[in-house]
């Protein structure tokens, strides 16, 4: 039954033979943490870690490339796949990047539901991080109940855009699909669950619980000046000390004219961190419910206009011959942005997400570069980790937060 | 004679092109603001060209300037943060990459691109010691181009294995990947002679087989692998009769039972 | 099953097939199979929300375990690329007969959306795979379907594992009794 292979015990360079007692380990890409695929080469004197290299890769996919060769808007979906947990968020910094490059802004109603889905999408990524922070901490029940509210959340996306997790619910120009009846109803009602939640279970439960504290607290320290210089961006700068949310200081969408506030926290540790992705949940909710009177009052224009670039509606394709000709050149051929690059960031879950867009007036872009939070917090991990125990580095990989489609692209 | 197809560049081409078709450009304007009017003015002869571009300060360099550069506008100018950085390949065109670094001040709210050319077998000086993000970046950089970066602490492949030869986002690496890259697996695990064995990767997705019709199941009408496919009788899914209740009994039928 | 001198489990020699035996025992095996947590891409997110809360995966008797030595099944979630690869046979060798392999989401089935250098076109050309579960990602419960696909392949299995095909694409005899072109 067994298929002999030629895998033999492969080392690499590591020197297992060591005088200074120091022994290593490898935290390996299989790991049942729910992280994804890192490889941390662990090198520890008793349990305290005195070296730590974070080797990633073994989900490279080449998407990078692939956006090479595909056209702006068949390469959407594909972003869906990088930051898998909060899919929404990858789409909208794709299609504002593509956007700004083509200069054609969003009409009002789409923005009003790309706004709540961005924000949805927060909430399903921050009720992620508490439930698999919590499982690799110990506490096993958060993950059911933060799985459940997930599924709450999930159901609405379902209600939307027909999929659970890889959404594709944004268009580069809008969106493509109008709110279901009742939509926004669930959207209220979930808010309001959502809220409760929060107080009453995962706050109750977590917050002021002793041994959660005792785990969290003075772990994965780091200061302003060092989360600044390896690049962390979100809920890593905030818990340093350090005001920054891009919705606030470069903002996009509606959010200049909605109503909200950033936490921040001077605790510098995962404790810190902790109760700022609780506070960002509430602010999501605070947010969302500011959006859905909003919708009402917009006209009910999903797509933007801009015949050279985006195609009609499906109305106007099914009845009007040119805009049936228009459709059929931009989807075979692609549609041809100016000649030109555009850096375009935004504050995903995670970070600051940004798409990077090299465009030569081709159909296919000539380089993309996806700037993925995840990136920047693996690699602060060779420093963080250091000095910890063992049982903190899981802990710290928990806290920062990544997800190795990002990491790995 | 068949169609000339360059080696140096084999990103997919567009089909069609018009030919009376002028590109347009992304507008640039001139620099205006007065925290970017200071930041070039702080770089002074370093700023071969410098405009704004879609709401951020776009600065070209050169290569061999670019720490003193990123010194500057780190210190002076309050850049505190690397975003990203990266290369865009122009090998075919002129033998150059186009490296760039994308730096954010806090405090300010600004963004600024700087931009060099790098000639193709040079190196680029690490920035590792100002911007501690950029260790792994120019890794990636290193392992996705080929660009070597000088006084790098730790210059490794990062994304792809050790042992992978060929950069993958030059424009002459395939999408599908060279030779050594559709057999990598196949040699690692079982070695070359395994190669025949196993078979060489179907790139095709429209690849049809005149066995599909007896692997792909039918809910409900399932037939173990490689057997005939009557599609008669549908067989019920079967639920553990101890853990889950029964969904194939009709309510109905306790009616029936009532009576 | 321990091989004494009499092997209940195997009908060589005897002229009786023991279909009560293999019924106990595949019936042991089928309602307890053990996971192997291998998420690795967008599908292990749905593999936990298949364990979670509205879809429990415990109610077939799964419990996911981290450690080959102890699982039974092996669902490949998500894209396998090529640097992970090795360590993913590694893991398929290490696990302990009997085992299963259910290959989860079109990444593992063929490589799916990502037709690049560094994805593996297909899990079945370095494991030999079970169930085939298509969809990206497929919703829990169609895990859940394909985890009841399984319990009735394994309930028709013989005790006897040698009497089992497998899709094995490693091995000459497996790829003939695979007939692929």
């Amino acid at each position: 039954m067994q298929v002999t292979n030629k895998l033999s015990p492969f080392f690499e360079n590591l020197n297992f033979e060591r005088d200074d007692n120091t022994m290593v380990i490898n935290f390996g890409p299989q790991h049942p943490s729910a992280h994804g695929q890192l490889r941390l080469v662990l090198e520890l004197d008793g349990e305290q870690v005195v070296k730590a290299y974070p080797d990633i890769g073994y989900l490279h996919r080449g998407i990078e490339k692939m956006a090479e060769n595909m056209t702006y808007n068949e390469f959407l979906p594909t972003t869906d796949r990088l930051d898998y947990i909060a899919s929404t968020s990858n789409n909208y910094a794709y299609a504002l990047a593509v956007e700004k490059l083509i200069g054609v802004e969003a009409p009002r109603r789409a923005q009003v539901i790309r706004t709540a889905l961005l924000e949805l999408n927060r909430i399903i990524s921050h009720l992620f991080f508490v439930a698999t922070h919590a499982l690799d901490v110990g506490a096993m029940s958060v993950f059911l109940y933060a799985f459940r509210e997930r599924e709450f959340a999930m159901d609405l996306m379902e209600d939307y855009c027909g999929a659970r997790l890889t959404h594709s619910a944004v268009r580069i120009g809008g969106v493509p699909l109008d709110l279901p009846a009742g939509w926004l109803e669930n959207l209220a009602a979930f808010c309001d669950k959502v809220d409760y939640e929060v107080e009453h279970t995962y706050e109750a439960l977590l917050t002021e619980n002793r041994i959660w504290k005792m785990r969290l607290e003075d772990v994965g320290i780091i200061s302003a000046e060092d989360a600044l210089s390896w690049g962390c961006t979100g809920v890593m700068l905030r818990g340093s000390g350090v005001k920054w949310d891009i919705r606030k200081e470069e903002p996009y969408e509606l959010y200049p004219e909605l109503d909200f506030d950033i936490p921040t926290s001077d605790r510098c540790d995962s404790y810190g961190r902790y109760k700022l992705y609780m506070e960002e949940m509430r602010q999501s909710t605070r947010i969302m419910r500011q959006l859905i009177p909003m919708y009402k009052e917009s006209a009910p224009q999903l797509m933007a206009h801009a015949p050279q670039y985006i195609s009609a509606t499906k109305e106007e394709i099914m009845t009007q011959n040119y805009a049936l000709m228009q459709h059929f050149v931009l989807v075979t051929q692609g549609m041809r942005p100016p000649k030109g690059e555009v850096y375009v960031p935004t504050e995903s879950p995670k970070g600051e997400l940004g798409f990077y867009i090299k465009s030569e007036g081709e159909p296919y872009a000539y380089r993309l570069k996806c700037r993925a939070p995840s990136f920047f917090h693996t690699g602060l991990l060779q420093e963080i980790l250091v000095g910890t125990y063992i049982a903190d580095v899981v802990t710290i990989i928990g806290t920062t937060n990544i997800v190795f489609g990002e990491v790995d692209r | 004679m068949r169609k000339y197809v360059p080696k140096d560049n084999v990103q997919k081409k567009a089909y069609y092109t018009d030919r009376f078709h002028v590109v347009p450009r992304v507008p640039r304007e001139e620099v205006t603001d007065a925290h970017f009017a200071s930041v070039v003015s702080a770089l002074g002869s370093d700023a071969k060209e410098s405009y704004v571009e879609i709401g951020q300060l776009v600065v070209h360099i050169d290569p061999t300037r670019n720490f003193d550069v990123m010194k500057t506008l780190k210190e002076q100018c309050g850049y505190t943060q690397c975003s990203e950085q990266s290369a865009v390949d122009y090998l075919a065109k002129d033998n150059e990459f186009e490296l760039f670094w994308q730096l954010l001040n806090i405090t300010e709210a600004k963004r600024v691109r700087v931009v060099c050319r790098l000639e193709n077998g040079l190196a680029i000086e690490s920035i590792q010691p100002l911007y501690r993000s950029a260790n792994f970046a120019e890794r990636e950089m290193f392992d996705m181009f080929g660009i070597k970066v000088n006084n790098h602490p730790f210059l490794k492949r990062i994304l792809m294995p050790d042992d992978w030869e060929g950069h993958p986002l030059l424009k002459t690496y395939p999408l599908h990947g060279d030779e050594f890259a559709s057999w990598y697996e196949v040699d690692k695990i079982f070695g070359k002679e395994y190669r025949d064995i196993i078979g060489p990767e179907n790139r095709d997705p429209a690849k049809i087989d005149i066995e599909d019709t007896k692997r792909f199941s039918r809910v409900g009408y399932e037939v173990p692998f490689g057997a005939e496919y009557n599609g008669e009788e549908e067989q019920e899914i079967e639920y553990s009769e101890t853990a889950l209740v029964n969904y194939n009994k009709k309510a109905s039928k306790t009616l029936d039972e009532r009576r | 099953m321990a091989q004494h001198q009499v092997n209940y489990a195997s009908s060589a020699g005897l002229p009786i097939a023991l279909t009560s035996v293999d019924k106990l025992v595949n019936w042991g095996r089928s309602n307890s199979l053990w996971p192997l947590t291998y998420g690795l891409a967008c599908c292990a997110i749905e593999m936990m929300a298949s364990g979670a809360s509205r879809y429990d995966f415990d109610r077939m008797g799964t419990i996911f375990r981290a450690s080959p030595r102890q699982a039974d099944v092996m669902i490949l979630a998500g894209t396998l690329s090529k640097k992970h690869a090795e360590f993913a046979r590694r893991l398929y060798d290490q696990m302990t007969e009997p085992k299963w392999v259910i290959s989860m989401g079109s990444c593992a089935n063929t490589g799916g959306m990502f037709n690049t250098y560094a994805t593996v076109q297909g899990v079945d050309r370095i494991i030999p795979v079970d169930i085939y579960l298509p969809g990206c990602a497929p919703r829990p419960e169609t895990l859940q379907y394909a985890m009841m696909m399984l319990q009735k392949k394994i309930r028709k299995e013989s005790a006897d594992m040698k009497k089992n095909t497998k899709q094995d694409l490693t091995t000459q005899t497996g790829k003939k009794r695979a007939r692929l072109i």
